[in-house]
Formats: structure tokens, sequence, C-alpha cells
């Protein structure tokens, strides 16, 4: 009797630092079904494993909103910070200031940072913090139930309620104009272009931010009365229930070809489009990325892609003269000044 | 005529801007050098340059620091407060006052020496005539009192430090003035100084200064900061400090210094450098700390040490910023929404800044929870005399942090707010040890940390968290009792208060009664108060606010019997506190108990 060939093992794949992915994913996420946000910390898992991170050396950083709930869902094995409305860029520049060593993973969405969070963005930005800051932009706040955030389009019609008057502000285009070293644009649909960028901004040094436009699936904030009649038609009596989380398959995954651009249907029959920046492009020209910016608007598309990158400007930690190991590990008895520097002080001080 | 020694008040009214402040400091600090008990206190205002300025320099051989019941001796340099501070002389008071101010002199019943310091003044430099001002006033009153000029040199010197331009030009000035006074005015007023002999040899140091030097001795890595008065001190001279005493052999610093974009941020960053295992302060005002609410909820709730100085001014909103008040002591009490007690440390004096500089640091990581301290005005910016700092008696108290694995190992259970010895205080790890990761949070949690909403789980994490602050009452620094065996009348008072309140002990035993005093150092209080309140007939809440928020604190926190053995005697109209004021007040409040 010939043997039956043995199984073959299951692989389990380990990355370079020998960690399968399973180390690097985080608790099931509670957001809306389809939600683009758990594309995006699909990503995160998938970029921070790539690049063969020590979880453990990872911080996680968010603010207050549907994004800054995410980091429960991934890298499960990383501390983490959910703090207050808008102000995580403060928590962690601190956090930053003590212990250098760490990866400063920051996730935040467009109510937290175009709004009240937008001062410390630009501080941050400023200061040239040593951290990657994804911004999940929806133009709607979703745990409020859909109002507009201050990155809704002119001519956005949420469904209830008026068409949306109020100039948006692109963050990207702030922060080069504040000579931020890292600006991108992406999609939570383009999974390999928003990968590649997160695990360049991960390892870039500075303050890297990642503008992710990721359509929410059930505050859309396109007048779907418009533009899924369909849609409408089709489902009226479950959509007129305010309460109802419709339940979306993700996106699926798009990528443009550099210098192009596609229409994207989003889940509600509205469409975008996404342009990706050429090739030709200069990354390194403040003056280009803003350019691309401008004339992406002027079509009303998205231009996404690296759009400025500076890798010479010192960070933070650099302009504060401070000892080579983080603070955090300076032993305390170099950190408190010697009784003979007191009585010295209490000497002069007399004298 | 029999002369007055070493027991007078001057006030010296000038203009913001214009240099005052250092002829004042020199002036003090002669007379200090003297061996003269001397406090000097600057009202101040909001502005940069032209607004009137007092100076008031109170010589007491008691020891009383409080600025005295009445003016002595009026410096009139300012024509712009001039007719109200003239009027406001009692009959015999002394004027010194610039006879080149076009102002009327209309006084006949006050001592007068009219000085012409603006051309006096002109004399040694046209071009900074209003700076040479000041210290010509200074020459006039060091030869009208008799300060030696051993003294003046020294202090000169030491206020600028090692210029000698600045020295010689002053000097000059200085002698300009003593000149004038014996050549052309005769004296007719009884005041004079006479040295004494120190006991013990002291400085002088302002509050802001000394809490710095504490929180540098606490091993403070990160100080984040937004500038406001009257707290800016205190980050000025950690910045001052670093240099000298925080760096390595290479020039590099154990401390980082961040000026925030604003207090929400400077908040922000404490809490994050308290988080990854820092020890990160701030220093600010009251307005500072109304915009720190929401961080600091959040700092208590998700447990995370972090430091809030806060030198109080005048509330509320932006109140009379320069000016000193005790107003914001049940904001940091119960700072943010929702359900919170907070520690919060109240020095007294310099040397206690110091102290407390260090222990907050200690309090907060061994707590895991914010730590305020509270000073003021007074005792923030205005110079006190110190007999040095101690060093202090125990090593750095980091908490309850595990930082070893084996340790790590041996917990049969580890969760983040699991409290397993029964202190309300749980063990942490720290972000990129590897160990026990967890997502802090403002949201309610469970013992693991893990976002919850059940209703036992919240009432518990309330609960541990009462318990763990409560248990510090008898740990943080205790309050300072004097007490008489009588035990009649018992005064609960705080912080800067420490200046005036033996004056004002004085004062009501001139009328027979026997005073005790208790001064409270932190919160949340220790039984010793409830005991001293228990032991004493009546107890007087003194305080410099309106509402009297320490007793508003004590009533809720006595047994029943109690409560109505506490009278609330505040008040507050920006000024530090004179003695005789408060102590009418409280003859006041006596009389009203008793009927």
């Amino acid at each position: 009797m010939s043997e039956r060939p043995a199984r073959p093992a299951k692989v389990i794949k380990l990355n370079v630092i020998n960690e399968p992915k399973d180390s690097y994913t985080g608790g099931p996420s509670s957001l809306c079904p389809g939600c683009g946000h758990d594309q995006i910390s699909n990503v995160i898992i998938a970029a921070a494993w790539e690049n063969g991170i020590e979880p453990h050396r990872i911080a996680k950083m968010s603010g207050i909103g549907c994004s800054s709930k995410t980091p429960a869902y991934y890298l499960g094995q990383s501390h983490g910070f959910n703090t207050v409305h808008g102000r995580m860029p403060s928590v962690t520049t601190g956090a930053y200031t003590v212990n250098k060593d760490l990866l400063y993973l920051g996730v935040s969405g467009d109510g937290d940072s175009a709004s009240i969070g937008i001062g410390q963005l630009i501080h941050a930005i400023r200061r040239n913090v040593d951290m990657v800051y994804i911004l999940e932009n929806n133009g709607v706040y979703g745990l409020t139930k859909g109002q507009y955030s201050a990155t809704a389009d002119i001519g956005s019609k949420k469904k209830k309620g008026a068409v949306n008057e109020t100039q948006p502000i692109d963050l990207c285009a702030l922060a080069i104009n504040l000579g931020c070293t890292f600006v991108a644009r992406s999609f939570s649909g383009s999974k390999k272009q928003l990968k590649s960028l997160v695990k360049a901004a991960m390892s870039h040094k500075g303050f890297a931010l990642i503008d992710v436009i990721s359509p929410c699936v059930t505050f859309n904030n396109n007048d779907e009365s418009l533009r899924s009649y369909g849609y409408v038609k089709d489902n009226n009596v479950t959509l007129h229930i305010a309460d109802y989380i419709p339940n979306r398959a993700p996106m699926e995954e798009i990528e443009v070809p550099e210098g192009h651009y596609r229409d994207i249907t989003l889940h509600d029959g509205s469409v975008i489009r996404l342009e990706t920046i050429s090739e030709d492009h200069d990354p390194t020209n403040a003056v280009a990325g803003l350019s691309a910016l401008h004339a992406a608007e002027a079509e009303a598309k998205h231009v996404t892609g690296l759009l400025y990158y500076d890798g010479n400007k010192p960070s933070l930690i650099e302009d504060l003269g401070l000892v080579d190991s983080p603070l955090i590990d300076v032993a305390d008895t170099d950190l408190r000044p010697s009784r003979e520097t007191l009585d010295k002080l209490n000497a002069a001080f007399l004298s | 005529m029999p002369t007055i020694a070493n027991d007078f008040t001057i006030n010296i009214a000038t203009a913001n801007g214009t240099g005052s402040q250092s002829a004042n400091l020199i002036l003090l600090q002669s007379m200090f050098e003297m061996g003269i008990p001397v406090s000097g206190k600057n009202m101040f205002p909001s502005n940069i340059s032209g607004l009137p300025t007092w100076y008031i320099v109170r010589l007491s051989d008691h020891g009383y620091q409080a600025p005295g019941d009445r003016t002595h001796i009026q410096v009139l340099v300012n024509p712009a407060t001039w007719d109200e501070d003239l009027a406001a002389l009692e009959s015999g008071s002394v004027v010194i006052w610039n006879s080149d101010a076009k102002k009327e002199m209309n006084r006949e019943d006050i001592i007068s020496y009219p000085v012409p310091m603006s051309s006096l003044a002109r004399k040694i430099n046209p071009k900074i005539a209003k700076l040479v001002t000041n210290i010509v006033y200074v020459g006039i009153l060091a030869e009208m009192l008799g300060i030696d000029q051993d003294a003046l040199v020294s202090a000169l010197s030491k206020q600028f430090k090692g210029k000698e331009k600045a020295i010689e030009l002053n000097l000059t000035a200085l002698g300009l003035g003593r000149d004038y006074f014996k050549d052309n005015l005769p004296k007719e007023d009884p005041y004079v100084v006479e040295p004494r002999e120190q006991s013990t040899a002291k400085f002088f140091i302002d509050g802001n200064e000394a809490t710095a030097l504490g929180c540098h001795f606490g091993g403070v890595q990160m100080l984040a900061w937004y500038p406001i008065t009257p707290s800016s001190g205190i980050a000025e001279a950690i910045i001052e400090y670093i240099p000298q005493i925080r760096t390595n052999d290479d020039g590099e610093a154990t401390c980082a210094v961040i000026q925030a974009e604003d207090e929400l941020a400077a908040a922000g960053m404490v809490i994050g450098a308290g988080w990854a295992g820092g020890r990160g302060m701030t220093a600010t005002s009251g307005p500072g700390i109304s915009l720190m609410q929401e961080f600091i909820g959040l700092a208590y709730f998700a447990e995370v040490p972090s430091v809030f100085w806060d030198v109080n001014r005048v509330g509320p909103s932006t109140g009379l910023p320069t000016r000193t008040q005790q107003s914001d002591i049940s904001m940091l009490y119960e700072g943010s929404h929702g359900d919170t007690q907070h520690i919060v440390l109240i020095p007294g004096t310099v040397e206690e800044c110091f102290e407390f500089g260090w222990r907050a640091l200690d309090y907060s990581e061994r707590f895991q929870t914010p730590v305020f301290g509270l000073s003021d005005l007074d005792l923030g910016m205005n110079r006190w005399d110190c007999e040095g700092f101690t060093y202090p008696d125990q090593d750095m108290d980091r908490g309850k942090v595990v930082r070893d694995r084996e340790v790590f190992e041996a917990f049969e259970d580890f969760g983040r707010y699991l409290d397993v010895d029964g202190d309300g205080i749980p063990y942490r790890t720290l972000p990129g040890s590897g160990m026990d990761p967890i997502l802090y949070r403002g949201t309610g949690h469970d013992t693991k940390g893990v976002y919850s909403e059940k209703p036992q789980d919240y009432v518990d994490l309330m609960a541990r968290l009462k318990r763990k602050i409560n248990n510090a009452r008898e740990i943080l620094p205790a309050p300072l009792l004097r007490e008489e065996i009588e035990c009649e009348v018992g005064v609960i008072y705080l912080g800067s208060m420490e200046n005036t309140i033996q004056e004002i002990d004085d004062i009501l035993e001139e009328t027979g009664m026997k005073v005790s005093q208790c001064r409270v150092r932190a919160l949340p209080m220790s039984s010793q108060v409830e005991d001293f309140i228990r032991r004493h007939e009546t107890t007087i809440v003194l305080e410099i606010n309106r509402d009297g928020q320490l007793w508003g604190i004590l009533r809720k926190e006595l047994p029943n019997d109690l409560v109505t053995k506490i009278h609330s005697v505040a008040y507050s109209d920006g000024q530090p506190p004179r003695a005789r004021i408060y102590s009418d007040l409280i003859m006041a409040k006596l009389e009203e108990v008793k009927q």
C-alpha cells in the first residue's frame, strides 16, 4: 500500500525580523461594515509587517472620532494612546521628546485635524515632530451622525440638510506651505499606492502627512437623492430609518496608473475622480506640489501620490540639544543634580 | 526727636518700563545686607511701559513681611498717580518728590523733601535720564535713612553682575542723590535703619526661581509651557539653569523644553511625556488651567503622571493679570468634567517652593495622576528671604512601573488598571518595553484597559480612583501647626498668607484672645486638619479670595458635627494680604459667631 503523501505543513510567512503578520493585527473593528478606515488599518498592518518593525517599538496615537478608534484594530502588541479631540499631536510631541526611539504612528480624521486640532497639526509640522500622521478624510463627522467637516467639498449634500457652500480646507496644500517634510494624498481603496506611501512614511525622519480619502459608507458627503437615485428607489424602506447602518462590502481595490485619472463610483453611486500624480512630478519642488493640488481642484479631481518631500530638515529632537539616549533611559541619579551642586548653588546665593 | 528704626513702610510710585524695578531691588537688597528684616512687593500693571507701578518696602524687626497698614515714606516720581498717592497719606508722613515733575505739593501736614530728580539724572546722562532718576531716589533714601555705602555697593554689583559700566553709572547717580540730600535737605523725619546681626545666613529669592530649582532637583525631563504672567518666571528659570545643572560634559541636556503653541498643547505634551515614562511638567496661571481642563480629566481617568504648576493671579477671566489671589483652589482640586479629585501641593515659603517642586514629580509618578503646585503671584514673583534649599531626603520615587520581564512574568494576572495590593494604585508598563501593551484611553475601561460601558466596571473604577487619591492624605505634606494650649480660636490658612499670618495673630492676641495656626499644605487634606478643628472652640478659614474655596472643601469633607465649627473669612482686593484688613474681618466674624 503506497503511503499517501504528507499534507504540506501550513506555511507561515515571516518578515525580516521573523514575525508573522499576526503579530501586527489588532482587535475586531467596530466601524460600519465596509468602512474605508478598515482598509487603511489593513494597510498599516501590512506596511509595519513588511517594513519589519518590532511591534512593541511602535506607538499608536490618535484623537477622537471614527478614525481615532482604529488603533484598537491594528498593532495589538503596540502601546497606544487614544487622547482627546484633535490634540493627539501634542501628546505625541511630549512622548517623542522623552522617548525618541519609538515609531510614532498617528491616525486622525478630518473632524479631528481640520477643525479643533488644526492648530496642533500645524505646530507639529512646524516643529517637524518625527511621526507618521495618517489622516482618514471623509468630509463628515461619523460618530455624531453625519455633520459636514471642514474638508467637505463645496456642493456636497448630506442625507439631511443643506448643500455645503463653505470652502474646504486642503490639508495637503496647508502642509506643503508649512514646509512639512513628507506630504502625500491617497485613497483608502488604493491599497498598493497607500501601502507604499505608508511604508515610505514609516522610514521617513520627520513629519509625514498622508491624507487618505476614505469615504464614509453611512453618512456619505454626497447627495444620495440625486446621485444614487436607483439605490434609494430600491431600498427606500430601510434607508429612511436613521439608525440603520447598511452592511456594505469594502471598496474594490483601485490603482490608477501614474499620470492618469479614473472615476471611482462610491457605495451610494456617487463618483469621485482620482488622479495619480505623474512620474515627472518632482516631489522636492513645493511649488510643483501646490500646482498639482490646485490644478486637480480646478478640474474637480483629487490628485494622489507623494506630493512633496524634504529629507534634509532636522527633526524636533535634533533641535532640543539632548543627550544621545532617549531621556527615559537616563538613570535617576543622572537626572537629579548632585548634593554638591545644590551646596554650590546655596553658597553662590549667599555670597 | 526720637528715632524710629526698622519699623516703617516705604512706597515708591513710578511708571513701569522706566527701570525702577532694578533700583527698587537694589534698595531692598542693600537693607537686607545690613541684616534688617525687610520685604518688598512689586505692584505692577499688565503693561510694558508707562502705567503706574508701586514698590512697597516694609522694614520690621518683628519680621512682618506683609505690606504695612500705612505708608510712612512716599516717593513720588509718577505724575499720573501723584494726587491719589498724596491724598492717601496720613498726617506726618514723609514725601520725597520729584520737583521737576510739574506737579503741586499741596500738603502742609507732611514732611516734604523736594528733589529735582530729573535734572540731577540729566547731569549724568540726558539720554537715559529716566532710568537714572530711579537710582537718584535710592541715593536720597540711602542718605536720609543711613543705609551703609558698602551694602549699597554690594547690592549694586549683585544686580548688575559684572557689568562694570552699569555699576559705575549707578554709583555716580547714587552719590548725586546722597549729596543732594546732605547739602540741601535737613533731616526732619524720625526714620532710620539700624544694622542687625542675622542669626543665620540668608539670601533673597523669588518663589518662581525656587520652584524651578526644585523641579530640576526632581529630575524633570520635559517642560512644555506657554508664557503667562505670573508663572513665566518658573519656565524661564528652568531654562536658565539647564546649562549649569542639567547637562553632561558634552553640553547635552537631560531636560527638554518646548514652548507650546498654547496651554492646551502644553498640557498634552506633559501628558505625552508622562505616558511614555518621563517626568513632564508645565507652569501656568489660572487662565491656562482653565484651558487645560479637558486634558486634566484625561490624565486623571487614564492615570498618567503629569505636573502642573499654577501661579495664581486674580480671576475670573483675564481678571487682574498682575495681582495676587488664592482663587484657583476649587478648580485645581476638582478640575475637569465628571467626578474628579486631584492632589494639590500648596507652598507658603520659598523653601517649600523648592521642596514641593521635586515632591510634585514624585507624587505624580507614585499616584499615577496629575499633581498641581499652587503658588501665587505674591509668593512667585516677589523676593523672600531663604536660609538655603535642602537636598531631597529620598531617592526619586518612580512609582509602580514594571520594567523587567521577570517581574512582569511573576504577575498572576496583569491588568493596567488592576489594583493588586489594595492601595488603589495599579502597575503600569511603558511604551517600547514590549510588556503588556494597552491602548490608553479617556473612555470607560475595565481593569485590563479595554473599552467598557459595563455599570460595575465603571463603579469599580471610580471607587478605586477615589480610594487612590484619599490614600494620599497622610502621605502628602502635613499641615503646619502652631498651637496655643488654650485652643480658643484656630485659624486655618494656606499658601502665601504664611507671610502675613504672624502679624494677624499678634494683632488678634493684643485683644486677649489665644490664636492657633494651621497652614494647609496639600489637598486632599490630612486628618490633622479635622483634629485641629475638633480641638478648637472656633475655627476661622482664612483665604485670599471671595468665596472661601478652602472652607467649601472642608464643609464638604468634614463630619456634620464639625461643619458648624468652621467660619469663612475670605477677602481679596488683588493686593498681597495686609494684616489689619484680615484681623478686622476675623474679629467681625468672631463677633458675628458669638451672637
